[in-house]
């Protein structure tokens, strides 16, 4: 297995944000850390990645994992390009988060959890994100796409698919 | 009556989000005005003013702030809790979102009131575009003074860092936010100590939900006794209110608390009535968390009294026929939703929540999605239902931090109101599973009212 490296911007970025917490609580900055690292390594934290970081940041590796497994926007397990994160709590699925669910199951052939052959697409449901007002809705990436319908998944996943080509 | 706009004043203003068109309407006054008085004359405003916390539990401010310990020599944070996890609430987002100064503002004032000179805001993580939104405001107020050290020669130092989470609803709770900021689990604390005398890095620290701080600027600018007018009671000032689930007009709306339930559901200012020609069953009036009302008594009160949108009406009868204006989140379901699966899809969210560290939260929300999720695929037992009414009783009281309550009470709250719905899907289940519910008695409240006399 090579060696982990993140990019020089992620090293960069990570000393500027210890400067956020006083001195000897430069544990704080794991989170933000983990989120660093997850984003250059296909937006999955393998086992090799934590021992990196744990060593950049001078903790334990144990320190990372237990970290890593509490929170749930950290993957463990390798994911497709674009992770479809849906809605399913109450409001939205009062809204109808339940059919966009089955929908997307349907078009991708996928189960909830699983990826695309092709390594696009992972269907990954969801806890509320805090969009209830505007629901059905979904996060990918760094954005939320609410007010969703089928026709609007269709088209979504359409653009997703040119981008890639 | 339509909304008073206190926070979300000058909201329709193109460009509010950046710092020269919020300057330009009257913004960062309230911040000077502050820096020119002492910090105990600002306690004192906030202390008048009545404000109640927004983030749920709606402890008055002003004194949780005058808890704070103040040793020599150790320095002091203000924690803006920006979690907003909690099912059905979705307003720090939209002040954030589209009013960011208000909150930097606001964290100015409160953190020169309260001796801080690095004050956090932890945001849940997948808010990621409103962290962006957020740093660029943090950047903008530096640019221009209110930040860093001396600000405008008022001698007081100060930085705002924003902090992540990671996808947790737990680190809501403010003894598990602080040690996610630290780097760790969100396992909530045990308290005593309380975080205004050992709170982050074990020093004294303050935490408010972004609503209460942001308001901390208008009672600045108004007066503490002239925020205190608005309202009625004990439910002072404005609230925000998330609206969402089956109305015309899903959104957040700034209200003074003197609306009728009924008015904020039905009137064109805000819900714009039931979607789809529907009638209202079922609210769930402040965030997944508080007792579900059937639409008789979300209306009227046990007395027959209307129910009105504040801290004092909505909790009227107690958990037995009242609720909870907990954090505003006000969630609506129509004739056709089906309580008991709509109750599974909360459980299944405390269940994933939990933290794991007390048993009869971890085991007691296992218990309840299990129970609830075959009573909603039609494979439920009539025993089933008092099961359910005795394993919330069992974590109801009995856990470190407040979550196990919250996963017992919407529970509690649906097996006394709808517990027919629960018996007749236990005799239906196939007409169950095809979605037949039947049972749209609740949705008419005129008819429910007259059965409850
Ligand atoms: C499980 C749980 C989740 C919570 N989530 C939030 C939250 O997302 N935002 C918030 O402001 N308060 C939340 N709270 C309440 C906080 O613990 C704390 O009371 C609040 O931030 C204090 O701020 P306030 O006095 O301004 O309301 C939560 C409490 C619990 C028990
Ligand atoms: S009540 Fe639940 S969430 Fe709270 S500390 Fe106990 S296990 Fe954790
Ligand atoms: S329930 Fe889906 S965003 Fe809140």
């Amino acid at each position: 297995m090579a060696e982990v490296k993140f990019s020089e911007e992620a090293y960069k970025k990570i000393e500027e944000l210890i400067t956020r917490y006083p001195e000897g609580k430069q544990k704080s900055v794991l989170i933000p850390a983990l989120h660093i690292a997850q984003a250059e390594s296909n937006g999955w934290l393998d086992v090799p990645v934590m021992d990196h970081l744990a060593e950049t940041l001078n903790l334990e590796p144990v320190e990372v994992y237990e970290v890593a497994t509490f929170y749930t926007m950290f993957n463990l397990k390798p994911v497709g390009k674009h992770v479809l994160e849906v809605c399913q709590t109450g409001p939205c699925m009062v809204c109808g988060s339940d059919k966009i669910i089955d929908h997307i199951k349907e078009k991708l052939n996928i189960d909830v959890g699983e990826t695309t052959k092709d390594g696009l697409f992972t269907l990954k449901p969801s806890e509320c994100l805090g969009a209830c007002g505007y629901a059905p809705m979904m996060m990918l990436g760094k954005n939320y796409k609410e007010f969703l319908t089928i026709e609007k998944v269709d088209e979504l996943i359409e653009e997703l698919r040119k981008q890639d080509q | 009556m339509g909304e008073t706009l206190l926070l979300l004043k000058h909201r329709d203003v193109p460009g509010i989000r950046h710092y020269d068109v919020y300057k330009e309407h009257n913004g960062y006054e309230a911040a000077e005005k502050a820096l020119n008085m002492s910090p105990e004359q600002i306690l004192e405003e906030v202390k008048t003013s009545g404000l109640r916390g927004r983030g749920g539990a709606g402890f008055p401010t002003g004194l949780k702030w005058s808890f704070l310990a103040k040793p020599e020599g150790v320095p002091r944070h203000l924690v803006v809790n920006a979690d907003e996890s909690e099912p059905g609430t979705f307003k720090d987002r939209y002040l954030m979102e589209f009013i960011p100064h208000r909150l930097i503002e606001g964290i100015i004032i409160s953190s020169y009131c309260l001796g801080s000179n690095v004050s956090y805001i932890y945001i849940r993580g997948e808010y990621g575009w409103i962290i962006d939104i957020l740093e660029e405001a943090i950047n903008e107020a530096k640019t221009n003074g209110w930040l860093g050290k001396d600000i405008k020669g008022s001698g007081f130092d100060l930085e705002i860092y924003v902090h992540p989470g990671a996808g947790a609803y737990i680190c809501g709770e403010e003894t598990a936010l602080l040690e996610s900021i630290e780097g760790k689990r969100g396992n909530p604390r045990i308290k005593p100590p309380f975080p205004a005398v050992k709170g982050l890095w074990q020093r004294p620290t303050v935490v408010n939900n972004v609503e209460s701080i942001a308001a901390v600027g208008p009672i600045i600018t108004i007066g503490g006794e002239a925020y205190a007018k608005i309202g009625v009671g004990r439910s002072t000032g404005t609230k925000l209110i998330s609206a969402c689930g089956n109305i015309n007009k899903p959104g957040v709306y700034e209200i003074d608390m003197t609306q009728t339930v009924e008015e904020f559901i039905y009137s064109d200012e805000f819900c714009g009535g039931i979607a789809n020609g529907k009638r209202l069953k079922a609210c769930i009036p402040g965030g997944s968390s508080v007792p579900m009302l059937p639409a008789n008594l979300l209306l009227k009160t046990a007395k027959g009294e209307p129910r009105y949108m504040n801290y004092e009406s909505l909790a009227e009868g107690g958990f037995e026929t009242g609720s909870m204006m907990g954090s505003g989140g006000f969630i609506v379901l129509d004739e056709d939703q089906d309580i008991v699966y709509h109750t599974y899809t909360i459980s299944r969210f405390y269940r994933h929540e939990s933290c794991g560290q007390c048993s009869p939260c971890r085991e007691g929300t296992h218990w309840l999605e299990k129970i609830l999720k075959r009573m909603s695929e039609g494979h439920g037992k009539m025993s089933d239902i008092d099961l359910l009414w005795r394993v919330q009783g069992n974590i109801e009281g009995n856990t470190i931090c407040p979550l196990g309550d919250a996963a017992a009470w919407p529970v509690a709250s649906v097996i006394r109101h709808f517990r027919d719905e629960f018996e007749w899907r236990v005799l239906n289940g196939e007409d169950a599973l095809n979605k037949k519910f039947g049972l749209a008695h609740y949705a008419d409240p005129i008819e429910a009212n007259k059965e409850a006399e």
